[in-house]
């Protein structure tokens, strides 16, 4: 029952959390510095690796499945593959999955861990609707927000990328390029995609910040908590990327 | 119990503030924003949102294998795109294919569209136009596909196959012809090999073989002889040819005679040779001669019109000049 609470408190901070988003006040004056901050945070730092890991790794694995089709006299099928297997696969799982290792999950910990401590706002008392404001949803924000930007950059460098590897540096075959590109993504692909990416990026923003909203001031131990969230958040990755797959091909 | 507590030293300190962190942030806004949308545009361009198309109705009985979203080629170059497939009143499967109009001018009214499938691979659409200057297709039109099947061959193939081996395995049966054929064959290598042989095997029955044995025998006797009568006559020949009173010594005695009479012919022909030199000096004069002859006539001609001059003088200062002229009554 208690992982049934858990999964309750979750969705009621993210109720309140599309509340608050919602609310215009959450992006204009006190608030925007901070939330300004969190989003570079977030964001700036990890562009730039995720964007050369990525690009690596796209490199190899469209080299690998290039070489392979070749060898079975299959090419024409090498760059619809390509596709579908990175950019409608791979980077936003990826994204996702390098956001929570290296933001979310360890700003959640830090947070709860601060807050435990007394550390915020010392000799202050304030609400959790305050606190929901000025801290909470900057960070889930910024978390979202990095997963978005990181997909994205990756997914266009990907493409770009295939079509140099398969073509090299000639713009003559960006006609039969795009062509294919548009025959992957059909409507339901692209809308199946973004919805992929918005939930990752939902699980990945939420689920660290949503423990400590509820942990409240030093109710469990903080390395299981942030145990539990990761054990979670992997787990909500992996269904929502199931999801996907069904819908992209059944 | 009491709460754990955590250290002062283990809670990790605030990130130091971010320097221009809302310019910075609404960078990043903005570059996101815009491979967002320029991704989206991109896309929709792929799809061919932007192309202002017209409409072409195939029909086919059967349209397994056809996509919505796939090409239709026309010379390997892809021309336009199925747009829905729905099933016709007729039972028929109707695919609606989008032809941007900057490549409609390919297809005419008698262009042809075929669907093949292929063993491996999807299937392709694809379009053929014979007489690139008939009229254009118009917005619309609705013509017949016609389904080429690599994979419905293979039961023809498989039933020809079939066919092929049933016909092997009456070929090979151990009551066919070829197989009779085989055993006469193996009688015949048998023969062969028997005690007659090969002779065996032209005469029939071994009696006929020892008959015919003993007449190629006598053949061969025959032949001896022959070959030993052969042998004197040209024995014979060589003597009266080649032998001391033989043709080959009269011959000789009859060359060197030819040598003497060639010899003379020689002298002969040296003789005439001075007798045409001669000639020769003879016919020099004679051309001389003629030359003065030419001379000659023109003298003894100048002579004879003096003389006939004379003569004229004569017949006018004659007093008993015929009177020349005729008279007419």
């Amino acid at each position: 029952m208690a992982w049934l609470g858990t999964w309750w408190r979750l969705l009621h901070f993210a109720v309140l959390i599309v509340a608050t988003a919602l609310t215009p006040a959450s992006y204009g004056g006190t608030h925007r510095p901070a939330l300004a901050r969190r989003i570079v945070i977030a964001a700036a730092p990890n562009l730039l690796w995720f964007t050369v890991l990525s690009a690596l790794v796209s490199l190899v694995l469209i080299r690998i499945v290039v070489v392979t089709a070749l060898s079975y006299g299959l090419s024409r099928f090498a760059l619809e593959m390509v596709v579908r297997v990175l950019v409608l696969e791979l980077i936003p799982l990826t994204a996702a999955l390098f956001v929570a290792l290296r933001s979310t999950l360890p700003a959640g910990v830090e947070f709860a861990q601060q807050r435990g401590a007394g550390g915020l706002y010392p000799g202050t008392t304030i609400n959790s609707a305050a606190l929901l404001h000025s801290e909470f949803f900057p960070r889930v924000a910024a978390g979202m927000f990095a997963v978005w930007l990181l997909a994205a950059v990756s997914c266009v460098l990907t493409l770009v990328l295939a079509y140099l590897s398969l073509y090299g540096f000639t713009p003559w075959a960006l006609q039969g390029y795009t062509r294919v590109v548009g025959q992957v993504f059909d409507p339901s692909v692209a809308l199946i995609l973004v919805l992929k990416v918005v939930f990752f990026s939902v699980a990945v923003g939420l689920i660290p910040m949503a423990s400590s909203y509820y942990d409240g001031i030093g109710s469990r131990l903080r390395a299981t908590h942030g145990l539990s969230d990761m054990v979670r958040l992997f787990s909500l990755i992996l269904l929502i990327e199931v999801a996907s797959l069904m819908g992209n091909y059944y | 119990m009491t709460e754990p507590t955590i250290p002062a030293a283990t809670i990790p300190p605030e990130p130091p503030p971010v320097r221009n962190a809302e310019f910075k942030a609404a960078m990043l806004l903005v570059l996101m924003f815009v491979l967002v949308v320029g991704s989206v545009l991109y896309l929709m361009y792929a799809r061919g949102a932007f192309e202002s198309t017209q409409r072409l109705v195939l029909q086919a009985d059967d349209s397994d294998g056809v996509s919505v979203g796939m090409d239709v080629t026309f010379a390997g170059f892809p021309i336009g795109r199925v747009r829905s497939i729905e099933l016709g009143a007729d039972g028929k499967a109707r695919i609606l294919v989008d032809v941007p109009r900057k490549d409609a001018h390919w297809l005419r009214t008698t262009s042809i569209f075929t669907l093949e499938r292929g063993l491996v691979g999807g299937a392709k659409l694809r379009a053929f136009t014979g007489l690139p200057t008939d009229p254009p297709l118009p917005d619309g039109a609705a013509r017949a596909l016609l389904v080429g099947d690599a994979g419905a061959e293979i039961p023809h193939l498989l039933s020809a196959a079939k066919d092929l081996l049933q016909n092997l395995t009456a070929l090979t049966a151990t009551d066919s012809a070829l197989d009779a054929s085989l055993h006469n064959v193996e009688g015949v290598t048998g023969k062969l090999n028997g005690p007659s042989g090969a002779m065996g095997l032209i005469a029939g029955d071994d009696k006929e073989a020892q008959k015919l044995l003993a007449r190629a025998n006598q053949l061969v006797t025959t032949m001896n002889e022959l070959a030993h009568k052969t042998d004197s006559l040209i024995g014979n020949a060589d003597r009266r040819v080649f032998g001391k009173d033989g043709v080959m010594t009269d011959t000789q005695a009859t060359i060197v005679q030819l040598n003497g009479l060639l010899a003379d012919a020689r002298a002969s022909l040296k003789k005439m040779d001075a007798v045409l030199i001669e000639a020769q000096a003879v016919g020099a004069n004679a051309r001389e001669a003629s030359a003065d002859l030419g001379s000659l006539r023109a003298e003894v001609e100048s002579n004879l019109r003096h003389v006939e001059q004379l003569v004229n003088e004569i017949n006018r200062k004659w007093p008993f000049k015929h009177d020349t002229e005729i008279k007419l009554p």
